[in-house]
């Protein structure tokens, strides 16, 4: 896996398993957290067998990120845009979260394939609801305009109190990523891993890709953001969006690996720490392979595989 | 935010399927086959030491590092194509290969639950024969790897016993008869503390069972494709099997009504999609009754599990023994057999009377010896009760204050997960 998908897979299987067997009644209620503490929960009662609640809560966006009514600007557009009937808004949400839907399983259309993309839809509810802002800007972007209160500086949450900055302009829109990592191997790593990003990105091959910067300091773009957004121990990783990475059906990418590009560097710096773990163990291995080799035979003999596991605990070692 | 505040990760990986989810929930949100697919083909490239083909070899394999899949995918895609190669991290209840483990949990983490593993604690199962050493190697790769905030490592045992908690009361002593995959272990557990001297295991799981199956159906000459017969026995062993009382009559019994009792499996052959189909007969009682019989399939191991579970009991302390024998706890997947803890409780009820009989009439009949009881618990969520168990654990205020933390790791290494705390109560 390279790419993170967009549709939650907990929830997809969830819908699909509902929606294969309508008319048993059972009752389900589960409770999940996705990266970016983004919060889920489900639940169908014996009653109702086919209507589902989804509930999700978004991570608590940092001061400079303004929500309306609890959600980001756009979100309730987004949602009746992409769900149509099947869903109702539920006024106010279930307690301890920003939006709650109202599913309505019969009301599915009833073409399998149809059926099927309207789920993954559905499951992919956190690209609607968290997108929708940079949706709207990256639109206008697509038809070379600048959104109407969108002229300034934008900042959109995207990590709980961590937001990500654009400047949209008519003929490009200008992101820039916060890097902020908590353990110092990984801000290391970051570090190197996002430089080597920017160096890919030269490459031939890769020349329509949007342009990519990696500074340590704050770049020129973000000046009037607030003091603590310009903090970041990772530096900060600036992409250039032009039209022609936002036409038809290139936007819903856009729009999701932008607002999860923090998630994808961490999930990568996880998997480089696992590969480096990999290749340390072989060279353990080949090195205990020599060692063994240098043993005169005599010790060979001798067993002594067992001692390894014998610690000495004395008995007032009760710290632990 | 603080990790406390958000639900646990619980996992639990078994030789043969892994459970994962989030703790405070009633079931899994995953249960995957525990298996890598590798493309390990950048391996094989032959080695030159120019400098331009030591960089094509390095980024293929670092694109190979993240060219795997696990669970049914990895499945899947070792049947069709041939690049990737199927490796099981677990054998027998322990972690057989590291790497494969490893990127097994990353995928689990971020592919499948798709969370970020340093928001949550996590807890993980482990077999009670687990050696020290292992423990360490989890608490290294997921503290180094991962990052996450606090890992507790439980004993699946343990947790099996605890998932009994909310479905009836709370109850921590008893036997876990914990027959999975790959091991079966029978663990006297008192007061919640593992009484590590008495565990027994026995060499005869759930594969055992479908070796056993799919040697049956081949010996009767039953039309299955090769690739596919292993698969198909596990197959008809969830669906079909049941636990019969006695043999004897069982054969009679299918003898005289071959209509009712024989089955019919229908399949399509994966190479040439051709429609075959074949008989279900004996195999249906046959491949339970190797742990009451265990001579019908193998000659190096002969006692029944009945038997082991009272040598079990045996040897734990005399005090713990009535109370031991009221609550059998059955967990694991190889346990859902119909009828399996009927004959298990009747099997166990009959050693035990056989025993008072003799003692009684050792005393000559002057005192007689309260009746014991013997109790054999089945519960609907057995298959993954030990997962249920951690749940229920992670859920409760206590288990945050359990955990290794990341700071206790940075500052003592990995030899605080060395100890097990519910080994601890016996010494
Ligand atoms: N309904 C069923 N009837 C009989 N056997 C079943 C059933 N469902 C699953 N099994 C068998 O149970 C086994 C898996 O059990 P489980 O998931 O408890 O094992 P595990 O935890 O992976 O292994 P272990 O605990 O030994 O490491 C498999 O062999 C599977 O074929
Ligand atoms: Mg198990």
């Amino acid at each position: 896996m390279i790419l993170l998908q967009s549709h939650s897979r907990f929830l997809l299987q969830t819908l699909l398993n509902r929606v294969q067997s309508l008319d048993r009644a059972v009752e389900l209620d589960y409770h999940w957290v996705e990266f970016d503490d983004i919060r889920y929960h489900v639940q169908v009662s014996m009653k109702n067998p086919h209507i589902l609640l989804l509930s999700v809560s978004l991570p608590t966006p940092p001061p400079e990120t303004i929500f309306f009514g609890g959600l980001p600007f756009g979100a309730i557009e987004a949602i009746k845009a992409a769900y149509g009937v099947i869903v109702q808004i539920l006024d106010p949400p279930r307690d301890g979260f920003n939006l709650t839907l109202k599913l309505n399983l019969s009301k599915l259309p009833s073409d399998e394939d149809y059926k099927h993309s309207l789920l993954v839809k559905v499951a992919s509810i956190r690209e609607v609801v968290l997108g929708a802002p940079l949706r709207v800007i990256l639109k206008h972007l697509a038809s070379r305009t600048v959104a109407p209160d969108f002229d300034r500086l934008v900042a959109l949450v995207h990590r709980p109190e961590e937001s990500f900055f654009l400047v949209p302009k008519a003929d490009k829109v200008t992101v820039v990523f916060p890097m902020r990592f908590k353990d110092s191997i990984d801000t290391m790593l970051a570090t190197s891993f996002l430089q080597e990003f920017v160096e890919a990105r030269r490459t031939a091959g890769l020349n329509n890709a949007p342009p990519c910067l990696w500074s340590p300091s704050p770049p020129m773009e973000l000046k009037g953001a607030p003091e603590n957004a310009l903090s970041a121990n990772a530096g900060f990783v600036t992409f250039v969006i032009f039209p022609r990475h936002v036409e038809a059906k290139k936007l819903d990418r856009t729009v999701w690996n932008l607002s999860t590009f923090h998630a994808y560097v961490n999930y990568h710096i996880k998997c480089s720490e696992g590969f480096m773990h990999t290749r340390m163990r072989r060279r353990v291995e080949s090195l205990i392979q020599a060692l063994d080799r240098a043993k005169p035979d005599s010790e060979k003999s001798k067993k002594t595989a067992n001692v390894r596991s014998f610690k000495r605990l004395s008995l007032k070692d009760n710290s632990r | 935010m603080d990790p406390t505040s958000r639900p646990a990760v619980v996992i639990d990986n078994g030789t043969g399927y892994t459970k994962m989810g989030f703790a405070g929930n009633v079931e899994p949100c995953f249960i995957l086959p525990t298996v890598v697919a590798v493309n390990e083909s950048f391996l094989n490239q032959s080695r030159t030491s120019s400098k331009a083909n030591w960089l094509t070899q390095y980024s293929a394999g670092v694109m190979a590092d993240l060219d795997f899949f696990i669970g049914d995918e990895a499945i899947s895609r070792s049947r069709s194509s041939n690049t990737y190669n199927l490796s099981y991290p677990i054998k027998h209840g322990q972690v057989d290969n590291w790497d494969a483990m490893e990127r097994y949990w990353q995928q689990c983490i971020f592919n499948y639950l798709r969370c970020d593993p340093e928001d949550h604690y996590f807890l993980l199962t482990e077999s009670p024969l687990t050696a020290p050493e292992s423990r360490e190697y989890t608490g290294e790769i997921m503290f180094e790897t991962f990052n996450v905030p606090g890992l507790y490592i439980a004993v699946n045992s343990v947790l099996a016993l605890a998932a009994g908690y909310t479905t009836s009361k709370c109850e921590m002593t008893g036997v876990v008869v914990d027959v999975g995959d790959g091991a079966t272990h029978v663990v006297p557990v008192a007061d919640g503390y593992v009484i590590g001297s008495s565990i027994k295991s026995i060499p005869i799981a759930g594969k055992d069972v479908t070796l056993f199956i799919q040697q049956l159906m081949r010996e009767r000459g039953e039309n299955i494709p090769p690739e596919d017969s292993f698969d198909v026995a596990r197959r008809v062993k969830e669906m079909y099997c049941y636990t019969c009382s006695d043999i004897v009559k069982e054969y009679n019994k299918h003898d005289k009504e071959p209509s009712k009792y024989i089955k019919q499996w229908r399949g399509i052959k994966p190479k040439t999609g051709a429609p075959y189909s074949c008989d279900i007969g004996y195999e249906r009682f046959l491949g339970p009754e190797v742990f009451f019989n265990p001579e019908i399939y193998s000659s190096d191991f002969t006692t029944p599990l009945p038997a082991v579970i009272d040598k079990c009991i045996q040897s734990a302390p005399i005090d713990t023994r009535r109370a031991l024998y009221k609550n059998i706890v059955l967990s694991g997947g190889s346990t859902m057999f119909k009828d399996f803890h009927r004959r298990l409780q009747r099997d166990l009820k009959k050693i035990v009377d056989a025993r008072s009989v003799t003692s009684d009439a050792l005393l000559g009949g002057e005192v007689k010896a309260q009746p014991v009881e013997v109790n054999v618990l089945s519960h609907p969520i057995q298959r993954f009760a030990v997962w249920f168990g951690g749940s229920v654990l992670a859920s409760t205020p206590e288990f945050f204050a359990a955990c290794h933390t990341k700071e206790e790791y940075e500052e003592y290494g990995a030899s605080i997960c060395r100890t097990n705390p519910v080994f601890k109560g016996m010494y």
